[in-house]
């Protein structure tokens, strides 16, 4: 992989660990996203905790400190504590979340206490500990990255091999599970992905932190994108500019690269569902406060229209008259004004010509509306679908719309109201 | 030389700390809150951080404001993010908390000099050095923070015993209490104010993570071994003190972290009690399975009565 190190106008370390966040950012953010859906994502939590006797054992066993012995063990540990999350969420009386508490402080405790052992005993210090607790980008070294980027590349395949049946079993696990998928297969293979992720960060993000990075990418990426592998993609892109981002702001900082990361994650999840078009916080209170304005203008309107359309009228009065506030009357006004249907002179309000013209459409507007759900039914629409209320002509189509003039006129009861 | 020694002292404050987890752990583990208690155990440490900066104090007092408040800002950030619809509660705990504790080992990085804590006190916890840190009550020397978790046990204790009956309907009948006026969410955040006090405590203790071992695990395993509350609660107790007390002894023993070994201890009794639970559900389908046979083979006796159908 030297030509990518030299293809980059970094220094060395600098490369390595923007790499090592790349390759952990794409694994987390597309593992992420399925844990993230199933509703399991607190599981990497406890994954990632469980590495941690893992690391201690393989050190124990093996007494090398190279960091893929290390991973071996750390794999079989997170492997280890998925089954048992798994095997623990079947028994009756625990809940999902308690399975998943028991096994994360269970195997965290017994991590701390191999850890202190090894300290105690004299076997070495603990030095590199801390590493994966909270995470040292800068201790990384060439053989690591590469390990990082095989685990990417092995996790990627199996998440493009297996996509129909981790899609299935995903959204639907009942309909799976009685069409005959293998669904507890699909679940053990959702974990063993997020063992790889997990391992893959370990070094990066440290085993407290881990968890933000397969959350977080893919809660920013499900706020702008709605089928399964567009988001994918999205959360794998996200994850690595999460990664590298932070990776690279704390070397500079020369601070622990899991905290830095894991609020860079979480920012940028927090402002996804505060932004995103169409479905962000912002996005939708906009929304609804357009509507209500519109609401609110069209009431006015049609309100100064049917009391006295052409004598200026005071908004107390009109307030007075519509049961509502001097204050709502006069935020519509505003809006009437700025529209040209409206001019207030001496605080005393006339609707103009355009104005009177926008309040018969919106009469008309109401009354096709009430023709529709008295006579649509008659119509024999050939399809189920719901007409927008604000442009029924044009959702029904002129000719439709016409029919249901003409029936409106017909009915004597309506006429009658009219 | 404190009261009662310094094995003493380390293994009646573990007790004293692993109670008060476990009283709250018990309601917790039955209303499905056990990672949100984890939840607000991390946000423990920011609070230190900030009364720190603020104030200038590690008074238990102050921190234990500090870390209410930053367990309230963790809690009402999760029930935001989960209101908006747009993440799911497990999504919102997994953002929300790691961020927090994020800002917490940050600020310890910064300012670890000034602090008198760091990293590994906050994984092994500082129960080996009470004894080191004494007040004078009556003329008697003892460690300040066994006094502090004594308080703060009969702190729960009250809450849970005033609140018995709101803790009860809230938790196995929210829709009912709900109806009745008993306002389940209110009960579920006092609830997490409290985990986070006691959490301060075991923070000093056994560390922030380790908590949770506390919290959850002798709980899940009173889950495990019966269906009444008090008699659950009464065994989570029970198998904090024995957590304490032989996790202080195994520690001692083999030279580890006396809060891992507290953890490991619990565990093990988690493991019996699942094992225990094993052996009553299998002898429990066996009776139905020789119950419904007498039945058969036997069409005018009644089926032997016992209870078969408990879970």
């Amino acid at each position: 992989m030297n030509w990518l190190y030299d293809l980059l106008p970094l220094p060395g370390t600098t490369v390595l660990v923007a790499l090592g966040a790349l390759a952990l950012g794409i694994t987390a953010g597309v593992v992420g996203s399925l844990a993230v859906l199933q509703q399991r994502s607190l599981v990497g939590d406890a994954i990632a905790h469980a590495a941690l006797p893992g690391i201690a054992v393989a050190f124990i066993v093996s007494g090398a400190r190279d960091s893929a012995t290390l991973t071996i063990g750390a794999v079989i540990a997170a492997a280890v504590a998925a089954a048992l999350i798994l095997r623990l969420q079947r028994t009756p009386r625990l809940r999902a979340d308690a399975a998943i508490g028991v096994v994360l402080a269970g195997a965290f405790s017994v991590g701390v206490v191999l850890l202190t052992w090894i300290t105690g005993s004299g076997r070495g210090d603990q030095a590199g500990l801390e590493s994966y607790l909270f995470g040292q980008a800068s201790g990384i070294v060439e053989s690591d990255v590469t390990l990082s980027f095989t685990l990417m590349a092995i996790a990627l395949i199996a998440v493009i091999v297996l996509t129909r049946i981790l899609r299935a079993v995903t959204f639907d696990r009942t309909f799976s599970a009685a069409a005959g998928l293998p669904v507890r297969f699909a679940e053990a293979a959702s974990a063993a992905l997020l063992v790889i992720a997990v391992v893959v960060g370990l070094r990066m993000v440290g085993a407290i932190l881990m968890v933000v990075m397969l959350i977080a990418p893919a809660v920013a990426a499900r706020q702008f994108v709605t089928r399964l592998s567009p988001m994918l993609a999205l959360s794998g892109l996200i994850g690595a500019v999460v990664g590298v981002s932070g990776a690279l702001a704390s070397s500079a900082a020369g601070v622990p690269t899991g905290p830095v990361i894991a609020l860079i994650g979480t920012a940028t999840a927090v402002l996804a569902v505060l932004l995103a078009p169409h479905r962000g916080v912002a996005w939708t209170a906009r929304h609804r406060m357009r509507a209500r304005s519109r609401l609110r203008r069209t009431e006015l309107l049609l309100a100064l229209d049917h009391a006295q359309p052409a004598a200026p009228r005071m908004p107390d009065a009109v307030a007075g008259d519509m049961g509502r506030s001097v204050r709502w009357v006069r935020r519509g006004l505003g809006s009437l004004q700025r529209a040209g249907l409206a001019v207030v002179a001496n605080d005393a309000v006339t609707l103009t010509e355009a104005g009177r013209r926008e309040a018969q459409r919106a009469r008309e507007a109401v009354l096709a509306w009430s023709a529709w759900i008295e006579h649509g039914w008659r119509l024999g629409l050939p399809d189920a679908r719901e007409p927008n209320p604000l442009d029924l002509a044009g959702s029904l189509g002129d000719e439709m719309a016409a029919r249901l003039a003409r029936m409106a006129r017909e009915d004597p009861a309506h006429a009658a109201v009219r | 030389m404190p009261l009662f020694g310094d094995a003493g002292t380390i293994m009646i404050t573990g007790g004293l700390v692993a109670s008060a987890c476990a009283l709250l752990g018990v309601m917790l583990v039955l209303r499905g809150l056990s990672l949100m208690g984890d939840a607000v155990s991390h946000s423990v440490l920011p609070g230190i951080i900030a009364v720190f900066l603020v104030a200038q104090t590690r008074a238990p007092v102050w921190v234990i404001v500090g870390a209410a408040t930053f367990a309230v800002v963790c809690v009402l950030s999760i029930e935001w993010l989960t209101s908006t619809g747009l993440v799911r509660s497990d999504a919102a705990i997994g953002l929300v908390f790691p961020a927090l504790f994020a800002l917490g080992v940050l600020g310890v990085h910064r300012f670890t000099a000034d602090l008198h804590i760091d990293l590994d006190s906050t994984i092994y916890g500082e129960i080996a050095f009470l004894p080191f840190r004494v007040m004078e009550i009556a003329g008697v020397e003892v460690a300040r923070g066994m006094v502090v978790a004594a308080v703060v046990l009969l702190l729960d204790i009250a809450f849970v015993a005033i609140f018995w009956k709101e803790l009860k309907i809230t938790t196995f009948d929210p829709g009912f209490a709900a109806v009745t006026g008993f306002a389940p969410r209110w009960v579920g955040r006092i609830l997490l104010v409290l985990v986070s006090i006691t959490a301060v405590v075991a923070f000093e203790s056994v560390g922030a993570i380790l908590v949770i071992a506390l919290l959850i695990v002798p709980a899940a395993a009173a889950r495990l071994l019966t269906r009444r509350l008090l008699t659950m609660v009464l065994i989570a107790v029970g198998i904090g003190w024995v957590a304490a007390i032989v996790g202080y002894q195994a520690a001692v023993a083999v030279d580890a972290s006396i809060a891992g070994m507290m953890g490991v201890v619990a565990l093990t009794a988690f493991a019996g009690a699942l094992a225990v639970a094993g052996a009553r559900r299998v002898r429990s389908h066996r009776q139905v399975t020789v119950a419904a046979a007498t039945a058969i083979r036997q069409p005018g006796e009644t089926a032997p009565r016992g209870d078969t159908h408990r879970r």
